[in-house]
């Protein structure tokens, strides 16, 4: 993890860290990196993928229409709405 | 010598799967509605909300599979691919990225140039994102997550094709296959299907590929002919001439100025972070979900149109437009079962049937009436006892009710009464009163018996053998 990387996380996610929060995250990373050492320094090679950590596999249900909420309630939180719609900053030009 | 070139393309078709409802909640699945009217707090994001996976959507997706020879993972797991917009509302999508549920098929598709087999990648379950309306007035975006977490699949083909014309064929080929085995109506004009062209252009024999584009926003098939012929001459034009450096990006469609623009530079794999979702646990088909959907297969369209020519008599004409749906083909089968008249089954689709679905402007795999009731209406024709036109208003009655046809003949009195006191009534009262007609007939006028025909039939509302009339007609007036 670097300045660079961390720079390019950012715009991924959309965020704008202070210089105290990149100082925090890079401080963060450089540990989790020395993990991630000991993790890649053991043969896999012969292990199948585990697909979850837990031993459990998902339930699935039928493919039936259940109306529960009404729109008027799903949108009390929302700062901003407009006949219906959520309404947001636009983020594209 | 001037360089050939040859184009090599790769397809990502997303289908939206035939299902009632949403792939992780129960919410409606259908097209359209009233702006975020299905909705419930999982599907636009609320936090601590879980999945659960609709079944159904698995069972498309392994159809979907088999019909196009993959091989199904029998563990199959869903992952979050990191996707900031907001027409998805979790800043993600969950899709499939490390186990799709199918991988590994072919379609064979036909061609001028003859047959070729288009290997598919993988074909992988995942949840649709919602719509965006973008307001220049007040410079802000209106979202209906109607459509987020609708399910989809995304087929993905290996870089095996290599012309317009190729990919027309592949597309007319999964369409078919998947309205077969009833996957999704795969209808564009709808967005039930959508197709994205990963094109790249290298002088011929070479094995290194070219600069490749992703191209979007196709909602025709013949869009998207038109976008890989411009497509193809863009790169060439950049490669010979210099005209513009190639880069690889992502570009939009524009049909109407027919010329694709760049959109935003394409993100790579990495860009968007996969990772398992540890909200949904793996799925496990075992031995008696996979024999299931293995035996519900239906048959290749060609098997069936092979089986109407040769064991049923039926022309290629026919059996061709018969079996373009499925729909078409299962009413069919079950009228000839009743009727045993195969080439009567298939007019009375593929003409009054089908007349009805266009006035309806209805797709011929809306067609949804009891074949079994056909069959029987086909019978009552065949064996004089309803007219054609008394029939054909029995079949509107079918699109709107299940009916007896039989039953709703006697109950709307169509059934042909060759009560010969009764019709000699009627040809006496019509020719009282229309002498003119009954001189001109005499004086060597054929046409006017018709007239006089036509008023004795509308008189006993269709309801009589068009023979035995003409006959008392023919002697009373002589």
């Amino acid at each position: 993890m670097d300045r660079e990387i961390l720079r390019r996380l950012e715009k991924l996610n959309q965020l704008q860290l202070t210089e105290q929060e990149k100082e925090a995250f890079l401080a963060f990373y450089a540990k989790q990196e020395n993990e991630m050492d000991v993790l890649n320094s053991i043969n896999t090679d012969e292990t199948e993928r585990m697909v979850h950590v837990m031993p459990i596999l998902t339930v699935v249900r039928e493919d039936k229409v259940i109306k529960k909420y009404s729109r008027e309630d799903l949108q009390k939180g929302a700062p901003e709405t407009t006949e219906g719609y959520w309404q947001v900053p636009r983020l594209v030009e | 010598m001037a360089t050939k070139y040859e184009t090599v393309i790769g397809l990502e078709v997303h289908i939206e799967l035939a299902t009632e409802s949403k792939i992780f909640c129960s919410c409606s699945a259908k097209f359209g509605g009233e702006q975020n009217d299905h909705v419930c707090p999982a599907c636009c994001g609320m936090p601590g909300m879980l999945p659960v996976v609709n079944k159904h959507v698995v069972d498309l997706g392994m159809t979907a599979g088999m019909m196009l020879n993959c091989d199904i993972n029998r563990v199959t797991t869903f992952d979050k691919k990191s996707y900031y917009y907001p027409d998805l509302p979790g800043s993600y999508q969950t899709t499939q990225w490390f186990s799709p549920v199918a991988v590994n098929g072919t379609v064979r598709i036909n061609t001028s140039k003859g047959e070729k087999d288009i290997r598919i990648k993988q074909i992988h379950m995942e949840e649709d994102a919602g719509k965006l309306v973008h307001d220049d007035w007040t410079n802000t975006t209106f979202v209906d997550f109607n459509r987020t977490s609708v399910p989809l699949i995304e087929i993905v083909s290996q870089p095996d094709l290599s012309s317009a014309e190729e990919v027309v064929a592949y597309l007319e080929r999964l369409r078919s296959l998947l309205r077969f085995a009833k996957v999704s109506e795969c209808r564009m004009e709808q967005g039930s299907m959508r197709c994205d062209v990963n094109l790249s252009v290298r002088p011929e024999g070479s094995n290194v590929l070219g600069v490749r584009t992703e191209m979007k926003n196709m909602n025709s098939i013949s869009a998207i002919e038109r976008a890989i012929e411009y497509e193809t001459a863009r790169h060439i034009d950049a490669i010979e001439n210099g005209t513009e450096e190639l880069v690889q990006e992502t570009r939009r469609w524009d049909d109407i100025k027919g010329k694709s623009f760049a959109m935003r530079n394409k993100e790579t794999a990495g860009d968007y972070r996969y990772f398992p979702d540890p909200n949904v646990m793996p799925v496990c088909i075992d031995d008696e979900w996979f024999d299931g959907i293995k035996a519900s297969l239906p048959e290749f369209p060609e098997v069936k149109k092979d089986k109407y020519i040769t064991e049923l008599g039926l022309g290629e004409y026919d059996a061709d437009l018969l079996t373009e749906s499925r729909a078409l083909c299962d009413v069919f089968e079950e009228a000839y079962a009743e009727c045993g008249m195969a080439k009567e089954a298939a007019n009375w689709i593929i003409s009054n049937c089908m007349k009805v679905l266009n006035r309806k402007q209805l797709t011929a795999d809306m067609l949804d009436i009891n074949g079994k009731a056909l069959g029987q209406l086909i019978k009552l024709v065949a064996d004089g006892k309803v007219g054609n036109a008394n029939a054909r208003k029995i079949l509107d009655e079918m699109f709107e009710n299940d009916i007896e046809p039989e039953k709703y003949a006697e109950e709307n009195g169509f059934i042909v009464s060759n009560d010969t006191s009764k019709i000699q009534d009627v040809i006496n009262a019509v020719v009282a009163a229309d002498q003119k007609s009954v001189a001109d007939f005499k004086s060597g006028k054929e046409k006017a018996l018709m007239a006089l025909f036509g008023k004795c039939m509308k008189e006993l509302k269709g309801n009589c053998d068009p023979q035995i009339l003409r006959e008392m007609l023919l002697k009373t007036i002589q």
